[in-house]
């Protein structure tokens, strides 16, 4: 029992950091239709741009986070605008763009490598004490990016519910003719919906490293596997079922860590993955691609 | 009724229009014209055009030759969202809303150009117009049968007060007594208060009781018109969409 509620411990936290980077990254599918794999070296280029701030300017780890929000933002928007888009216009078939996508994710990832080496990184960063509920064990640190994940994960509700933009961009989705045809501008909601969800993807990138502690260049490769696990038991497009597919993908993943070998773990998420696209390919919550 | 949803209508004319797909065109020198305070109705087989027309119209199909204006403007290739904002609004004949969105937020889309302090007064306008959508504010859009999903698609494009209507087969899939409601009631009205309106429909008889002017298209190309008086006596009209011989609907 002490380990199961230990392993879910670290389920909470797994799937709150999953559960940022999922939705950001099924808002670009939603509203663009690309299925973005470079979204794992968009993660840990912000995280490593966080990390430089931290490390070598010596700005605390919080503050330089906005460094790495930054980044995730405004390399999301021209990997965008200036890969994804071109393509998009010549009206190639979906899988050309998700071999495009999977190209820029290597550059991502070992251009980042060439730069930064083989070595292992952490931020000067303590994860402060330790706290106990439950059974459950979690550093400040921890419980600090569990609050940051439902903090914005509400805001991300908020956007979509309640503003003009975030109607935009459910509409865009939705239909993209008919949403011109309303006048609501698409090209600029699209390039809004970068910024957003690479803002997320730079977030998540960020505090996975630190929740981490030790990372490296590739230390996000195989997260993508992660995210399309949450995303498709959510729903493709759907924000709400890549929180819901968050938590369980985070919570399952950890809790079977704790009684298989965790070097494992992932193995969870395949299974659930290759489940969802046999059994429910939509999905739990999507009947088709939506915001 | 309708005066309170949209401005005095304005000319749309389309002049020697060819439009069409990658370059290949479906719609050939067509020329027509829908001015304020009229009904006019374009009628034609399957796969004559009459979607493509409009389409073209309102910026979603590429215009290949010829020009369209709205009042003074020219809008050939205009963008749709560009269009949009002279006063044209236009209604598809399929994916006529965002299903996923609850009717408030489909119009509240419908509104989107409109400044933020008129929106609401705007959906209430419209809930005049439409009272059976008051009780479904927060249902989704996908949820509506056919007949209120056709009038909150039409209830989307009066958010933005249009001074012309492009409405694209609006009885398709609907029953016949909320077809003839829609027409009679809902459209004829939005002419009878000064507006443009520029129809595509397929129920041919229909269309002539609701039209002060009917274009045929066939094979890309306007091959009889005239006002519905002289169409009913038109033999090759009558022969083809009224039922007198073979019928080719």
């Amino acid at each position: 029992m002490s380990v199961f509620l230990s392993s879910l411990g670290f389920g909470l936290i797994t799937a709150a950091v999953l559960a940022l980077a999922t939705v950001g990254f099924t808002m670009q599918f939603a509203v663009t239709n690309v299925l973005n794999l470079a979204y794992g070296s968009v993660m840990i280029n912000s995280a490593f741009v966080t990390y430089f701030l931290n490390v070598h300017t010596r700005l605390n780890a919080w503050v330089a986070l906005g460094g790495g929000v930054a980044t995730g933002a405004i390399v999301s928007y021209l990997i965008n605008r200036f890969i994804f888009t071109p393509f998009q216009r010549r009206n190639l078939p979906p899988i050309t763009i998700v071999m495009v996508a999977l190209g820029v994710d290597l550059c991502g990832t070992f251009g980042l490598q060439a730069i930064v080496g083989g070595s292992y990184f952490s931020f000067r960063q303590s994860p402060g004490r330790l706290w106990h509920f439950w059974g459950m064990y979690f550093s400040t640190l921890q419980l600090t990016i569990i609050g940051i994940a439902v903090v914005v994960l509400a805001l991300v509700h908020w956007l979509l519910k309640y503003t003009r933009l975030g109607k935009a961009m459910r509409a865009t989705s939705a239909n993209m003719n008919l949403a011109r045809n309303s006048g609501v501008r698409t090209q600029m909601v699209i390039s809004t919906t970068w910024i957003i969800s690479g803002a997320l993807c730079g977030l998540a990138g960020t505090v996975f490293a630190m929740d981490t502690g030790v990372f490296d260049a590739t230390s996000a490769q195989l997260y993508i596997v992660l995210l399309l696990a949450a995303m498709f038991l959510g729903g493709p497009g759907e924000p709400y079922g890549a929180m819901l597919g968050a938590v369980t993908i985070g919570v399952a993943t950890e809790v079977s860590a704790g009684f298989i070998n965790p070097q494992y773990k992932e193995v969870i998420a395949f299974v659930v993955l290759i489940g969802m696209l046999m059994f429910r390919p939509y999905g739990i919550f999507g009947k088709e691609k939506t915001l | 009724m309708s005066g309170d949803l949209s401005t005095p209508g304005q000319i749309l004319r389309a002049t020697g229009l060819s439009a069409g797909y990658d370059g290949r065109a479906i719609v050939h020198d067509v020329s027509i014209e829908a001015t304020p305070g009229k009904v006019v109705s374009i009628v034609g087989p399957n796969g004559s055009g009459k979607s493509t027309l409009l389409k073209s119209l309102v910026g979603v199909v590429p215009v290949l030759g010829g020009t369209v204006n709205v009042g003074d403007a020219d809008i050939t290739n205009m963008t749709p969202e560009r269009v949009a904002t002279l006063g044209v609004g236009y209604v598809p004949q399929i994916d006529d809303v965002f299903p996923p969105l609850t009717v408030k937020e489909n119009l509240d889309i419908g509104g989107y150009l409109l400044p933020r302090h008129e929106v609401g007064a705007r959906i209430e306008a419209v809930l005049e117009f439409f009272p059976r959508l008051k009780t479904m504010m927060s249902r989704r859009a996908g949820k509506l049968s056919g007949g209120e999903r056709k009038m909150l698609a039409m209830g989307r494009v009066l958010m933005l007060r249009p001074s012309v209507l492009v409405l694209d087969e609006p009885t398709a899939n609907l029953a016949p007594l909320v077809a003839t409601q829609l027409l009679e009631e809902y459209i004829r009205g939005f002419a009878e208060k000064g507006s443009t309106v520029l129809l595509v429909e397929q129920r041919a008889k229909a269309a002539l009781r609701v039209s002060d002017w009917t274009c045929v298209l066939g094979g890309g190309r306007v091959v009889l018109e005239g006002p519905p008086s002289d169409l009913e006596n038109n033999p090759i009209f009558v022969e083809s969409f009224l039922g007198g011989g073979a019928p080719r609907r």
